[in-house]
């Protein structure tokens, strides 16, 4: 079942199928969001990748991840465009 | 073959102790700059190593080549162009598979490399094991264990160094794609060899199937038709993946850093769960968190302030007596008082602000950037400064801004892009420092009501809140979310932390005492040549006019410029000449209304000149006079509406 990363539970882990590069705001423009991407592939978040959701800050604040061995803060809203599928 | 002098790049990703490799390896003989036209820092630094010289340049901390940062890109041409004789590339061990991602892109640029398999004790901490003769033949390049903050392996990795640079080790193995890249890399390599490029054929061909904006431009302007056979190569892997080509290379990249990763290293994780991971939940949790952090910010504030407030007392009461010394020889003529006023006072006014808070707050900044608590911080804070169009990363300096704005603006250096570095330092600007803060409360506070200079705080706030999305929707550029490593807790290594203070504060006192000097002698020799008050005359139509302040006032603001804290000091001393009393209580012309509007005026006004030299060494001219200039007309502005609102509605 594919779910964003940001309504992962604490503790579930994920594989990433697909990063959302593209708003409707911004769709004019080629490489709007493409840096975005980007940088969430070259920090390791590529598809295929196993995420852990280990917590969230309170007031829909970032959360933190581990991701190939390391532990990441990712900010809510691109957390938001990480579409990852959670095995059951 | 012997080389008298060698260069050395040291790269590596933020926070696997290449700064404590690098001040182990260059000592007191460093220069911290900027790089040529951007204002990213760096380091070099000169060491004798067995009859070499050899010069090292700190590169900054990143996670891969590409061109999403400054950072990346300077990185990046360097290591091609520039061709440093080697690359030392450091490497977190107990990190290791994000760590030889870094590596590999190294690799691809072909440039030779020793890797100093760093933190080995961290590693050795989490159970973790490397093996690595295995990691050497895997990558082709030599690598030496080191624990740099005990300075383990630092000579076996010089040694290794200058081995590499005068015998040479042959370049690093290739790294294999899947077949369906290899051949298109292979395809393009073949085209881009023949153009003359200061970078090797593949790693072009690689960036452009990547299309990298920064290698597409330049090879368009050698050959479009290149840039749209790469273009159509990539479409062709994007069509057999269902992913864009750059996150196939990307994937495969980390891929390969997984599998060589696992095959080298062994873990046996701790059964115990260690002090630091105990610390990072609490430092991290969702309710305990925000005190600890309200404790440590607390604290930091009050060492810091209690400190430089006594420090700078304490110097000035020297300066003071130093003065009357000062005048016995020289007299009170109008030279020596240009040259007291003028030079010298600037010159002091400098020594007060750098020495007594900027030596404790540097030191503060690195230590707990060192532990790794400032990301901690930014976790916590990331949600509010969304509102303002940052992340939380922004939120340290933000905070320091209360104290004082000059090392918070230093501090903006921490953000990412320079999109987020000037929006953080157009917001760090706004806040009320230590100096507007005695105005705030010597004036309005304790003439008009403590509430009234709470009201002065919220209005701010509210202002930076206002102005801070305005500038986030204004600008260009994309905003970028929060993404950072949190590494592991860890000791900081104090003597490198003293250095980082001392070279900073070195590089600050060049930058900024000139700009300080100048400031204070061209109102010190407007004051003597009996300008001032013409001045205050001329500016009366904003002063009296618009802002229904006394004229004289208009003065009292040039004066602030120096320290933000004098525009009350010089009010209080022209009102002692004009109406011979020192209570503002008493003084005609300059009620209730005038004195909030006075406060929000100096308030807002202008960053004072200490400021402005650091915006102009952060930010460049432009931009600090951008600034500046924005400020004083925005402060004038909100200081006439208020004064409309305040008469009418009859106060």
């Amino acid at each position: 079942m594919d779910k964003k990363l940001s309504q992962l539970k604490h503790g579930e882990t994920g594989v990433i199928v697909s990063i959302q590069a593209l708003t409707m705001h911004h769709r004019h423009h080629r490489r709007h969001g493409w840096g975005f991407q980007r940088r969430l592939e070259d920090m390791g978040l590529t598809p295929g990748t196993k995420v852990v959701v280990v917590k969230s800050a309170p007031f829909h604040g970032p959360i933190e991840i581990h991701v190939r061995g390391s532990r990441l803060a990712i900010g809510r809203g691109m957390a938001e465009r990480i579409l990852v599928s959670v095995e059951k | 073959m012997k080389k008298d002098k060698i260069v050395i790049g040291l790269a590596g990703n933020a926070n696997v102790g290449k700064s404590v490799i690098f001040n182990h390896l260059t000592g007191l003989h460093q220069h911290i700059g900027n790089w040529p036209g951007k204002t990213v820092e760096k380091a070099e630094g000169t060491l004798h190593f067995k009859g070499h010289t050899i010069d090292v340049v700190d590169l900054p901390g990143i996670y891969s080549l590409s061109t999403f940062s400054i950072e990346e890109l300077i990185s990046r041409e360097y290591i091609a162009v520039e061709n440093p004789d080697l690359v030392i590339n450091v490497v977190d061990a107990s990190v290791l598979e994000r760590n030889l991602f870094f590596t590999l892109q190294l690799v691809e640029l072909e440039t030779p490399i020793v890797v100093a398999l760093n933190q080995m004790d961290m590693a050795k901490k989490k159970g973790i094991k490397i093996d690595q003769e295995k990691l050497e033949k895997i990558l082709g390049a030599p690598v030496v264990p080191t624990v740099a903050t005990s300075r383990a392996g630092i000579y076996e990795l010089m040694q290794t160094s200058v081995d590499v640079v005068e015998k040479g080790v042959g370049k690093p193995t290739k790294i294999r794609y899947g077949e369906e890249v290899e051949t298109r890399i292979r395809k393009l390599s073949e085209v881009v060899s023949k153009l003359q490029l200061p970078y090797p054929a593949r790693w072009v061909a690689i960036k452009l199937l990547e299309e990298d904006e920064q290698i597409e431009q330049r090879i368009r302007q050698l050959d479009p038709k290149i840039v749209s056979v790469a273009r159509k190569l990539a479409e062709e892997i994007e069509g057999i993946h269902g992913h864009s080509c750059s996150t196939v290379i990307t994937s495969e990249r980390y891929e390969i850093a997984g599998r060589v990763a696992r095959e080298v290293q062994e873990i046996v994780p701790p059964t115990r769960l260690p002090m630091r991971e105990r610390l990072h939940a609490l430092t991290t949790h969702r309710i305990l968190g925000y005190p600890v952090m309200v404790g440590v910010i607390l604290s930091v504030f009050f060492g810091i302030f209690s400190f430089g407030d006594y420090t700078s007392q304490l110097l000035g009461a020297v300066f003071e007596n130093f003065y009357s010394a000062y005048e016995g020889v020289f007299g009170t003529g109008m030279l020596a008082t240009l040259v007291w006023g003028g030079i010298i006072e600037g010159l002091i006014a400098g020594i007060t602000i750098a020495l007594p808070y900027l030596i404790p707050f540097y030191l503060v900044l690195y230590f707990l950037e060192d532990s790794g608590y400032l990301s901690r911080i930014a976790f916590l804070m990331d949600n509010l400064m969304h509102k303002v169009g940052l992340h939380g990363k922004a939120f340290i300096p933000a905070m320091l801004g209360f104290g004082c704005n000059v090392p918070a603006c230093l501090g903006c250096r921490i953000m990412e892009t320079e999109r987020e570095r000037f929006l953080a330092i157009f917001v760090v600007t706004l806040v009320p420092c230590a100096a507007t803060s005695v105005i705030i409360l010597g004036l309005v506070g304790a003439y008009v009501g403590f509430e009234w200079a709470l009201l002065l705080y919220v209005i701010d706030l509210l202002i930076i809140f206002v102005l801070g999305r305005i500038a986030f929707k204004v600008l260009p550029g994309e905003s970028t979310g929060l993404i950072m490593e949190m590494h592991d807790y860890r000791t900081p290594h104090l003597k490198t932390v003293v250095a980082q203070a001392w070279f900073r504060l070195k590089e600050f006192i060049v930058m900024a005492f000139p700009l300080i000097i100048a400031g204070s002698f061209i109102i010190k020799l407007i004051d003597i040549v009996g300008l001032l008050k013409p001045i205050a005359n001329i500016l009366s139509p904003v002063t009296f006019v618009w802002l229904g302040l006394p004229a004289i006032t208009g003065i009292t603001l040039i004066f602030g410029v120096l320290r933000k804290e004098l525009t009350l000091l010089t009010l209080l001393m022209l009102f002692e000449t004009e109406f011979g009393t020192t209570d503002f209580a008493n003084v005609p012309g300059f009620g209730s209304v005038q004195m909030i509007v006075f406060t929000l005026v100096a308030m807002l006004y202008i960053p004072c000149v200490a400021t402005i030299a650091a915006l102009v060494k952060e930010q460049g001219w432009r931009r600090a006079l951008f600034i500046t200039v924005f400020e004083i007309g925005f402060a004038i502005f909100v200081g006439g509406i208020a004064y409309r609102i305040l008469t009418l509605t009859g106060m």
